[in-house]
């Protein structure tokens, strides 16, 4: 197998899905703030910030890998790097939960889902960013 | 004591209805993923010369599958931390 794995596919749609999670949490954030006020803005923010915190640490995972040509290694990788994405969303969201008092909750689910739907969003614009 | 009780099957029910979206999320999003890694490594062993376009796309769909578990989680946190079923009691 010679084929060479530089991963710039791989970085750019991961940049694209990132702006589209930051974008539809931004939107989300702002909706809940006109609508219910202050604490859900930041329920909203905690949300969506937990996901795309473990998506960043996903890619940054499938990031060390990147030479691997082996279909096996990659799936793997890919594997490891999405059970480390749920933990950590899992642990950010018991932190929330625990920490916030004021939290609203159907806000930050609101922003949650936001920003774990839209990140398939990135898969449409592979080639050019938003 | 009947709100005592009535409060104690609100959260025996909350705890069930945790365990089953938790579950059943759990259960869909490895159903789903599997069935992608098994597409992934036959398109790969057909084309090797792929992989690395590939992998991008996989990793993005694997984060679609893993939504709606995502989701999932953080409703059960939220019937687990901030139950809203329990102001029925408190009224």
């Amino acid at each position: 197998m010679n084929t060479t794995n530089n991963g710039l596919a791989t970085n750019n749609m991961v940049s694209n899905m990132m702006r589209w999670q930051l974008s539809a949490t931004a939107v989300a954030a702002i909706l809940a703030l006109l609508l219910s006020g202050m604490h859900a803005f930041f329920s909203v923010i905690a949300g969506g910030v937990s996901v795309i915190v473990g998506a960043y640490i996903a890619s940054r995972i499938l990031a060390r890998n990147e030479g691997d040509v082996e279909p096996s290694s990659v799936l793997i990788n890919l594997l490891k790097a999405e059970a480390v994405k749920i933990v950590v969303i899992a642990v950010l969201l018991f932190a929330v939960f625990k920490m916030y008092a004021a939290l609203v909750p159907f806000a930050l689910i609101a922003g949650l889902a936001a920003a774990a739907i839209f990140s398939g969003a990135a898969l449409a614009k592979t080639d050019k960013s938003i | 004591m009947e709100n005592l009780q009535l409060l104690a099957m609100i959260q025996a029910y909350t705890g069930v209805g945790i365990g089953l979206i938790i579950g059943l999320g759990a259960l869909g999003a490895c159903v789903g993923i599997g069935i992608m890694c098994a597409s992934f490594l036959e398109g790969a062993a057909r084309q090797p010369e792929m992989i690395p376009a590939l992998q991008g796309k996989v990793f993005l769909l694997l984060g679609l599958i893993d939504a709606s578990f995502i989701i999932g989680v953080g409703l059960a946190m939220m019937f687990a931390f901030a139950n809203p079923l329990l102001s029925v009691v408190a009224q």
